[in-house]
């Protein structure tokens, strides 16, 4: 029998029209909202939270595009002083926990974690789908505060501003936030049981792909981080909502102590968003490159040491704020050595491309621009970790640079470049390459375009969150806008060509890319129970050259098209 | 009923994906209960986290305001908090009692009766703590214009009370909640709660509401009782 | 696993010595509450409680015959909340002993 091929999302899935005996996959495998809204299959939980994280994406991206159009002169155009706090509060809440948090973990961790370990599911596969409701429903309660008003704090919700004087609607954004807080650590438990009780046999912990790796300590730190935010949260709703004195100075309260607990979670979270991206990247440039990972126990231990001494460091957010100098010097010396396992990752993705036969593939643009992106952050975090320039460019443009290339740069970037990469095998189709490829350049001239004029703007002095400025700043803000203009084309260039290849993109090949991870040994895209039969593994990851051995020229490159064997 | 251990409970309890394993149904039976109870401990190293933040602002408000804190201390209720925490110490060995029966399988009876006084004794301490709120709300002790105390930090003692409390008495009412549930459950099949990673879930959730308590009981009932 | 006790006596005769000892140990704690020291007492009163939430999670949580794994998680949720208590006390003690 020959089906035609049908013209939908799920029907291009189907399998009939090869008439092999295969069992369905997991898109074809259930139709109708009910299957989608009610399912505990890891892999249709990752495309529910790829849909809402892009509707998020998107709603933090206007906020930011509306903030760039009002910083284009030196004077208000669009926006009053406490409408632009709205916008900038709602870009960073936005961004950082209903996008940024969620974007690697939940949906490229969720769908490939049991691909890549040989496992059927995730351990508890009803919580899973438990976490996505959470994550939504707190996002509805963060929208519904934006609608009803909006929350001028900024993301961090400091005290006593918050608690006291704010108008906005801070606790109904709080008790979002809060919620989703939840969902990360239902993820964070999932994921670590997972890696532990469900890897396939021979799967020994050294032989995992880096990306599990990413995944377990990113969750390690979800786990024992977000309970600290969610307990912040709390006291500052619990002072806000009940007039509980807490950290109101005027009742005796320490706003000092709100920022140690924020920063307790909110510094590991900067890490929740590295940590998986750095995952992501190395797959991407052992592929790309045909090359071993240089140093693989190395790479690993540099992710657990991230993730730990990540825990450490989170008072350099706090020198100017009134913490003892002691402890800030303390804090200082930390966060100067958590950048040492960030170096060694920077410097084993580069001995990886020593003498690899390098393509340059759009997940690959991606992850060559992650590379670059993230080195120019983490430098610039080792500014900040000094104590007498941090007091110097404190609250000015040049920590919003820092930041940005650390999570928007780098993580954004993996983001991207893993979307590409798993996509033919998520989808089990093939994306435009060319297109592709252009849309990864132009995001990495247009993110660099928007952001390092601010780290000059920053240090000449100009502070941030102020919708007004002095005009001698205006050049950098032009280029700077002008840069996030193109960073808007960027990414809202694969919105449309992947959507295209859904419906006319060419089918992909089970590993189009001739990867070596086990998520490559089923069908793109994979049926519901993931493996025709149950994997066994009998190598460590990575089986591409070796260090020191030639290249095998008789074999030449699979090009990037799909075909339908 | 006296067939090899895991083997009535795999029967009624195994679940993917954990029935996929490639071992027979006993051994992946013992995995997904292992995993259960690695899982809930993952949790609950997140919950010790969470009232970590808590105990932290009480510790460093405590350290800077000694004296207040003594005085807020004395003004709470020794004999409602002393009462309470014998209930849920008493109703934590309850717990461990219908935990370890139902691990056996072996004993129905004990696990049922157990589970109810668990969730009795829960109960009970909500209506000891309705008590001791009605008394702390006459003796305002609620922070605010009408306060009892001088001492401006004995409100921030009383902010936590009522905060901590009401958190803790949220988690008691879940507690409570997986219990009953529990309860009805091996009420209806008797063969429910054999061997079941359920209860032991449950177990471990509930002493841990129960470990909360017994370090808020010196940090909120026995400061300043000396003076 | 199976080395344990198979009836119902047997069982009680395992957890209810350790119920004595917490209430025990919760009597204790209430009298010392009201010895005429001030820093021994408060010593004395989280000493009381670090005891019985030993007893409870080695014996009622099952952490005495728990795998490597458990006792690692669990170690794991009390380093990290030592790890925030210590770096924030620096900095809470350090202002207070600063003025």
């Amino acid at each position: 029998m020959s089906a035609p091929v049908a013209a939908s999302p799920t029907g291009l899935a189907d399998r009939d029209e090869l008439d092999l005996g295969l069992p369905p996959s997991y898109l074809a495998d259930g139709h109708g909202v009910g299957s989608w809204l009610l399912t505990t299959d890891h892999k249709r939980i990752a495309i529910l939270y790829a849909v809402t994280i892009t509707l998020f994406f998107f709603l933090g991206g206007a906020a930011a595009t509306l903030v760039r159009l009002e910083l284009f002169t030196p004077e208000a155009d669009i926006v009053r002083a406490d409408t632009y706090n709205k916008l900038f509060t709602l870009h960073g809440v936005v961004m950082v926990w209903f996008f940024l948090i969620p974007s690697i973990p939940n949906t490229l961790g969720n769908f490939l974690l049991p691909l890549m370990i040989g496992a059927r599911d995730v351990a508890f596969p009803k919580l899973n789908l438990v976490s996505w409701y959470l994550n939504v429903g707190g996002g509805l309660l963060a929208v519904a505060a934006l609608l009803a008003g909006g929350v001028d704090t900024g993301w961090t919700f400091y005290v006593p501003y918050s608690t006291v004087f704010s108008n906005g609607w801070v606790s109904l954004t709080v008790l979002g936030v809060f919620t989703t807080g939840f969902s990360s650590i239902a993820t964070g438990v999932n994921f670590i049981a997972t890696i532990h009780m469900l890897r396939a046999p021979g799967l020994s912990w050294f032989r995992l792909p880096l990306f599990v790796w990413a995944m377990y300590t990113t969750s390690l730190m979800f786990v024992l981080a977000t309970p600290v935010l969610a307990v912040t949260l709390l006291l500052v709703f619990a002072e806000r909502s009940f007039g509980l004195p807490i950290f109101d100075p005027a009742r005796g309260g320490d706003p000092v102590l709100f920022q140690h607990l924020f920063w307790f979670y909110s510094h590991p979270a900067v890490y929740i968003m590295i940590l998986p991206a750095m995952g992501v990247i190395s797959e991407l440039i052992t592929c790309f490159a045909r090359r071993r990972i240089f140093g693989y126990t190395f790479m690993v231990y540099a992710l657990v040491a991230i993730a730990v001494i990540g825990f450490f460091t989170w008072g350099h957010h706090m020198f100017t704020s009134g913490m003892s100098s002691y402890a800030a010097l303390v804090f200082s010396f930390l966060s100067f050595i958590v950048a040492v396992p960030s170096a060694i990752k920077v410097f084993n993705w580069t001995g990886t491309l020593y003498r690899g036969q390098v393509g340059f593939e759009s997940p690959m643009l991606y992850a060559l621009g992650f590379v670059g992106l993230f080195t120019l952050g983490g430098l610039t975090g080792l500014f900040l970790a000094s104590i007498p320039v941090d007091v110097h460019v404190q609250d000015t443009y040049f920590v919003v640079a820092h930041f940005h290339y650390i999570m928007v740069g780098a993580s954004v970037s993996a983001y991207f470049g893993g979307l590409h990469f798993w996509w033919p095998k998520i989808t089990g189709r093939m994306y435009p390459e060319t297109w592709a490829r252009f849309a990864a350049i132009l995001m990495f001239f247009g993110f660099n375009l928007t952001f390092f004029p601010q780290f000059i703007a920053g240090y000449l002095g100009m502070p941030r969150r102020y919708h007004v400025y002095p005009p001698e700043f205006q050049v950098w803000n032009v280029l700077s806008s002008s840069g996030a203009a193109v960073l808007a084309v960027a990414y809202l260039m694969p919105l449309g060509y992947l959507t295209w290849s859904l419906l006319f993109g060419e089918r992909a090949r089970n590993n189009p890319w001739d990867a070596s991870g086990l998520e490559w040994r089923t069908s793109s895209p994979p049926p519901r129970d993931n493996f025709f039969g149950a994997p066994r593994v009998q190598g460590g990851p990575y089986s591409y050259h070796p260090e020191g051995v030639a290249p095998i020229h008789d074999q030449p490159r699979i090009p990037a098209q799909g075909s339908l064997t | 009923m006296s067939g090899a251990p895991g083997e009535a409970g795999a029967a009624a309890h195994l679940r993917e994906p954990w029935s996929e394993l490639e071992t027979g149904p006993a051994a992946a039976f013992a995995r997904q209960r292992d995993g259960a109870t690695f899982g809930i401990w993952i949790f609950l190293a997140s919950e010790v986290l969470f009232f970590a933040a808590l105990f932290l602002i009480y510790t460093a408000y405590r350290i800077a305001n000694p004296e207040a804190f003594a005085a807020a201390g004395r003004a709470t209720n020794i004999v409602y908090g002393t009462l309470n925490t014998a209930i849920l110490l008493t109703s934590s060995l309850t717990m461990a009692m219908a935990a370890q029966g139902a691990e056996k399988g072996l004993f129905r009876r004990l696990t049922l009766g157990c589970l109810a006084a668990t969730a009795a004794l829960g109960l009970a301490f909500l209506v000891v703590k309705g008590f001791e709120y009605r008394e702390d709300i006459e003796k305002h002790l609620v922070p605010g214009a009408h306060f009892a105390l001088r001492q401006a930090p004995a409100q921030i003692f009383f902010g936590f009370y009522w905060l901590v409390t009401v958190v803790h008495a949220i988690h008691l009412g879940i507690g409570i909640g997986l219990v009953t549930r529990l309860l009805v459950k091996g009420w209806r099949d008797p063969d429910v709660l054999t061997e079941n990673p359920q209860v032991e879930v449950t177990a471990l959730y509930w002493h841990l509401v129960d470990l909360v308590w017994v370090f808020l009981y010196p940090m909120l009932y026995l400061p300043g009782r000396a003076g | 696993m199976s080395a344990g006790p198979d009836t119902p006596a047997a069982l009680w005769r395992r957890n209810l010595p350790v119920w004595a000892a917490l209430m025990a140990l919760l009597a204790l704690s209430a009298w010392a509450a009201y010895w005429p020291f001030k820093t021994l007492n408060t010593v004395t009163g989280f000493a009381i409680a670090g005891a019985k939430a030993g007893l409870v999670l080695l014996v009622f949580m099952q952490l005495r015959r728990a795998s490597g794994l458990v006792r690692l998680a669990a170690a794991c949720g009390l380093f990290w909340a030592a790890i925030l208590f210590t770096l924030t006390l620096a900095d809470v003690l350090s202002r207070l002993a600063g003025g």
